[in-house]
């Protein structure tokens, strides 16, 4: 069946037919979910920031350059939706005793098993991957990003260093020494 | 069974990924459409900012009790004006409940008046004249009201138009 490409979508949402946007919507919901989910680490906010992405995207479709992909595009103003989120939490955290940012919540990654493993060695899994998902989640943001965008969102080195707008050999590094810090919370088994 | 070297990629890889709910997409055009439509909120803020403005040029340049309990905005300029017809006097002060009945000199005009600009909230007064020591009550205000001691005070009522 033929699909329409993202960039004839957005063709025809900026000529007048901005119900289409939806289609991009649906397209992409699930990995600027998982991206903003891995970066803020609380289900309803990351719901709600990325609602916010897609509305802002919308509302910014005429500065949308064909050159680039939407997608990259796209986790771009995800990117900002984040990092606005951030400095609002960094205010509210300032002017009350609430804890840090990135700690609030419980990681979700608890209920998740491997597939395919007899239970015993699922659970030892599970613990393991839990403890890797909260390390995850204590990187400082440029390392925890680099995680997510390469690991969760299975991106290409080109892509990551297009949406953190840095060379290559940066998003590589980056990638190494996240692993290093990684490494060093994790401890035991995985030094 | 996991390599030892691949471990941390073999988590990381394992990362779990989530799905959105189905009303996603659906959530994100209804937020579009809201904020398409021009309504009172999406102004209000220039709502807000254009009655200030008014607000603020009203109490600049009219005497409009807008702000009474503003002391800056909410002073009167009152001119006293004291003329004698009967002498010419060496000194004219006022005193009134507006300076704590303290007198305070007026200024010669001419040979027979003084006058004395005050700034004043609206309100009631009660005033009159020490001409060369002596309590004169203004013989030009029409309302006078006794001071308690045999004589007589003015009445100075300062509205927004008071001059």
């Amino acid at each position: 069946m033929w699909e329409q490409s993202d960039r004839e979508i957005v063709r025809e949402v900026l000529n007048g037919n901005p119900d289409l946007f939806e289609v991009l919507v649906a397209r992409y919901e699930k990995p600027i979910f998982n991206y903003v989910y891995g970066m803020v680490r609380h289900r309803q906010d990351a719901e709600d920031l990325t609602q916010e992405a897609f509305v802002k995207a919308f509302f910014a479709l005429k500065t949308y350059k064909e050159s680039f992909e939407f997608s990259t595009w796209m986790y771009r103003i995800a990117r900002n939706v984040c990092l606005d989120y951030f400095r609002r939490q960094k205010i509210r955290s300032f002017f009350s005793l609430n804890t840090p940012v990135g700690e609030e919540e419980e990681d979700e990654v608890g209920d998740f098993l491997p597939a395919g493993k007899d239970p015993e060695e699922g659970v030892l899994e599970g613990e393991l991957l839990e403890k890797v998902s909260e390390a995850v989640g204590k990187l400082p943001w440029k390392f925890r990003e680099v995680i997510v965008l390469r690991y969760v969102e299975e991106l290409p080195y080109e892509d990551i260093a297009q949406i953190l707008g840095v060379p290559i050999g940066t998003v590589k590094t980056y990638l190494h020494r996240a692993k290093l810090r990684l490494k060093e919370m994790l401890g035991g088994e995985f030094l | 069974m996991v390599e030892r070297k691949e471990k941390l990629d073999y988590y990381l890889e394992r990362l779990p990924k989530f799905t959105v709910s189905r009303s996603f997409a659906p959530s994100v055009m209804a937020r579009i459409r809201e904020r398409q439509r021009p309504s009172y909120r999406r102004y209000k803020r220039l709502v807000v900012a254009l009655g200030a403005a008014v607000l603020f040029v009203l109490m600049l340049t009219t005497n409009l009790p807008l702000t009474p309990r503003l002391e800056f905005f909410g002073y009167r300029t009152v001119k006293l004006v004291f003329c004698s017809t009967v002498r010419n006097p060496k000194t004219v002060a006022v005193a009134g409940d507006f300076s704590d009945w303290e007198s305070i000199p007026m200024e010669r005009v001419d040979e027979n008046c003084y006058a004395l600009t005050l700034r004043l909230r609206p309100g009631k007064y009660e005033y009159g004249f020490l001409v060369d020591g002596q309590w004169v009550p203004d013989p030009f205000s029409p309302r006078t009201v006794s001071d308690g001691f045999g004589g007589m005070n003015s009445i100075l009522v300062v509205d927004g138009d008071t001059e």
